[in-house]
């Protein structure tokens, strides 16, 4: 009995403690500048790499990178697919299947092809190859043609030049080209009906595609005859998907997986302490944001001095400590951590105060407003949820929270125009240049939003000159007024970064990881992991 | 031809049941918040792309039209493609199958193998600390839910691996004992309770016969406890746990959603769960239609195995 009693203190003491333990977010130190991690090159190659990721590619528009629209696939694509130019660390463009470039003015780009370049069946990669890609996504109904932006031609100089011509400038473009749906595919074949991207993957990357059964495994083995020299280093990379985040967990624990992608904002404190597995917070330019539907049942949000009476009450910082447990960031548009970036603490909603929101709604006859958020269930969004519920509380509106399965919040949000929803929280991927997830701003171009958000002729114009402005001391200011425009606007709130944390067993690889990462692809230098003998 | 009459009610009833499933499934599917092209398509989907999904699965007709050509379909045995992977459902379905199988399999053999021997020695030892330990077992794994136990599991394991992996599962064929050392713990969690209910039920069955005037005749006759038990107790006993050792096996094929997500297990249940996040219709629609079917078809083997266990109840059952 005394046993009992003593066992039952300990646990009250242990789960007080844990009860009162402020949650402290992680620090890392990057090893270099812009990573987290890099693969040690002295380690010998070889090994088979075992990851866990969360969900796999969404097969219904088939494996063709070009119709990729989602991070995952990107990821996952990368292996197998190359691009022209590549993200570095800090965001810094490189480069890929392009060796170098030329801009003769602020709308002609020339790529100088890479010479020793294959697809896996073993033929050469050429200019026709790349032009009939572009050509291709341009023309296609992939989303990634807006964000490639506004090609007037492209053109072979000769086999191992191109020449892509601008109908304006567009400052992004080689971010854009750095994603893989405008990755170079195998033209000839697909023209000569050899080759179905939509349900074969042959592109000029380190690795084949072995095996693939939806939603339970991928496996990719190292190509022989890739461009680069002792890379892939890993023979093979075997990717379960593991949709149960506590499973993940446990696999890199127990050793049942090498690295796996978390999306647990308290991971890094779950795993700390466990043996050989090591943690990382990597900063995405992903980022929540709240939608306020300019439809909604009652005209709710119509009055623009309510939009912003909400945008007010935001407290971003107390999101992300609080919702994202410190990984996430403030952002305005302008993704957080991007080179450009505003300052999301300078927006005209973050300079004002709450009594300023509570005029605004007084102003507008809404002092009494109440409207239900709906939201989706995959963690942190009830926490981002439940943080902003409590931020309007101090404005005196209520909101009543409605949690719903992706598939119904989809519905919800995009099944209809005019939509019926009063509020919705949502993320968007942020990309790799301050600039380009503010297309989503012109409805009348995304059309996804257009059930909900009306267009705004001065903030169309605000994200054009952004994108427009060139690289130089105009870009920031140009960011900044994008920035002020959206925040004006408020009928899509930007809030604060979507973190991931990737999880690796130290003894099991040596993996190399930015700090901050655009396109959601934890595996965009995955030819030079290193599998470790355990 | 009395038993001709009650086969034939039988299968009538079975189809019955059977027709009425696939229209609460077809209707519950269709009614959930979010189009398969929305949902999979995603937001950035143009309504063309929209259209072409919706044309190419025959989403675009009415659903009555849509429900007839299905239920044409299955009758033909085609259960429809998978709108996610382009593939026959059939075929995706016998992909997940060995899983499924493997996992059932397991859990039925513990618990006959185990809870039945359990519920006999509990019963025998009724009034000894044996039989009240049996019970306080039984008692705990009935109560236990398999999202706690499965969750301790997990949580355990991960510390203390000792050689079993979570969340990499390896088919049988591929490599044998890395497919048992993932397979094992999720038959564990299954088989506790499924051995607990066996157990509990085999008990129950045998304490009632156990107190019938021929076990006290053959006592008084001098057999042995083994001839007992084996000739008489087991015999008169069995009913029950052939019921609810079906009602496992039929369980556990219908897939076994907690265990298999919990441990990443790429089985049916997983699959179906998955495919109504996705509004995958097809998969939904077959996967509940045949759960319902290996319900029916196994609860009609149990009926036919009760007459040949028991005379006196096939005899009543075809004088019904």
């Amino acid at each position: 009995m005394r046993r009992i009693g003593t066992v039952l203190v300990a646990a009250a003491a242990v789960l007080g403690s844990a009860c009162a333990a402020p949650v402290v977010a992680p620090t890392v130190t990057p090893v270099a500048p812009g990573l987290l991690a890099i693969a040690d090159p002295a380690a010998p190659p070889g090994g088979v790499l075992e990851l866990q990721i969360p969900i796999d590619t969404g097969a219904a528009s088939g494996l063709d990178p070009q119709l990729a629209d989602v991070a995952v696939s990107w990821q996952l694509m990368s292996l197998v697919y190359e691009t022209l130019v590549v993200i570095g660390p800090g965001f810094r463009i490189e480069p890929g299947l392009a060796v170098s470039w030329e801009t003769p003015s602020p709308t002609e780009y020339v790529f100088h092809l890479r010479e020793g370049v294959t697809f896996a069946n073993g033929r050469p990669m050429d200019a026709a190859d790349v032009v009939g890609s572009l050509e291709r996504l341009l023309a296609g109904p992939g989303v990634w043609a807006t964000q490639v932006g506004p090609v007037a031609s492209v053109a072979a100089v000769d086999d191992r030049t191109v020449r892509v011509v601008l109908d304006r400038p567009y400052t992004p473009f080689l971010a854009a080209l750095a994603n893989t749906p405008a990755a170079v595919l195998p033209m000839r074949e697909i023209a000569a009906g050899t080759v179905d991207p939509a349900t074969t993957m042959l592109g000029t990357g380190p690795f084949v595609a072995e095996f693939h059964r939806q939603d339970v495994l991928w496996r990719f083995a190292r190509r022989p005859g890739y461009w680069a020299p002792a890379r892939p280093a890993a023979d093979k990379i075997i990717v379960s998907i593991v949709p149960q985040e506590s499973t993940r967990i446990a696999a890199l624990q127990n050793q049942s997986a090498d690295f796996a992608v978390l999306g647990n904002v308290d991971a890094p404190q779950l795993l700390a302490g466990v043996r050989g597995v090591v943690a990382l917070p990597q900063a995405t330019t992903d980022f929540y944001y709240l939608m306020l539907n300019n439809n909604a049942p009652g005209g709710k949000f119509a009055d623009p001095r309510v939009r912003t009476a909400v945008n007010i009450a935001m407290d971003r910082t107390q999101i992300a400590a609080v919702a994202t447990a410190g990984l996430g960031t403030p952002t305005g548009v302008t993704p957080a951590g991007l080179p450009d970036a505003c300052d999301p603490a300078a927006l005209p909603s973050a300079t004002a105060d709450l009594d300023e929101a509570r005029r605004l709604l007084a102003e507008a006859g809404a002092t009494d407003l109440s409207f239900t958020l709906t939201a989706f269930s995959t963690e942190p969004a009830p926490a981002v949820a439940q943080v902003i519920q409590q931020n309007l509380a101090r404005i005196g509106v209520r909101v009543t929270i409605q949690q719903l399965d992706e598939g119904s919040w989809a519905g919800a949000v995009y099944g209809e125009v005019p939509a019926r929803f009063d509020a919705a929280l949502s993320w968007f991927a942020g990309y790799a240049d301050a600039g380009m997830v503010a297309q989503w701003w012109k409805p009348e171009q995304a059309q996804f939003n257009i059930g909900f958000m009306a267009p705004d002729a001065g903030l169309t114009a605000a994200v054009d000159t952004a994108l427009a402005a060139p690289e130089g001391p105009g870009r920031p200011v140009a960011l900044r007024e994008l920035c002020a425009a959206v925040d004006r606007d408020a009928q899509m709130i930007p809030l604060v970064t979507r973190p991931v944390v990737v999880g690796y067993r130290a003894d099991a690889v040596s993996p190399t990881v930015f700090a901050t990462e655009g396109y959601g692809n934890v595996l965009r230098r995955a030819a030079d992991f290193r599998v470790l003998g355990r | 031809m009395r038993l001709i009459g009650w086969w034939a009610r039988r299968v009538a009833s079975a189809a019955a049941t059977l027709t009425l499933v696939s229209i609460l499934i077809f209707a519950a599917s269709r009614l959930m918040p979010g189009g398969f092209a929305e949902v999979v398509l995603g937001p950035f989907a143009t309504p063309e792309q929209q259209a072409e999904v919706s044309a190419r699965y025959g989403l675009d007709r009415g659903v009555v039209e849509q429900y007839g050509l299905w239920l044409a379909a299955v009758l033909r045995g085609d259960l429809g493609t998978s709108m996610i992977s382009g593939e026959p459902v059939t075929v995706e379905f016998l992909l997940r199958m060995p899983v499924t199988v493997e996992l059932t399999l397991l859990g039925v053999a513990a618990a006959a193998v185990i809870g039945v021997p359990l519920g006999i020695v509990t019963a025998v030892r009724a009034g000894g600390r044996g039989g009240a330990a049996g019970r306080l077992a039984g008692g705990i794994g009935v109560s236990v839910p398999e999202f706690v136990l499965g969750s301790l599991v997990v949580f355990v394991f991960s510390r203390f691996a000792l050689g079993l992996t979570i969340g990499g599962y390896r088919p049988l064929d591929e490599d044998v004992g890395a497919n048992l050392r993932s397979i094992v713990l999720p038959a564990a969690v299954l088989a506790f309770f499924a051995v607990a209910v066996t157990a509990r039920t085999t008990r129950d069955a045998v304490m009632g016969v156990l107190v019938e005037p021929y076990i006290t005749a053959a006592v008084a006759r001098g057999d042995s406890p083994f001839t007992i038990v084996v000739r008489h107790v087991l015999r008169n006993a069995a009913m029950p746990v052939l019921v609810v050792l079906t009602t496992i096996t039929a369980y556990l094929l219908g897939g076994a959603v907690i265990v298999e997500y919990l441990f990443n297990l790429p089985g049916v249940g997983s699959y179906v769960v998955a495919a109504v996040g996705r509004r995958d219709y097809a998969v939904v629609q077959a996967g509940v239609l045949l759960a319902a079917a290996v319900f029916v078809v196994l609860n009609m083997l149990v009926d036919a195995a009760t007459g040949v266990l028991d005379p006196r109840l096939g005899s009543a059952g075809e004088a019904r």
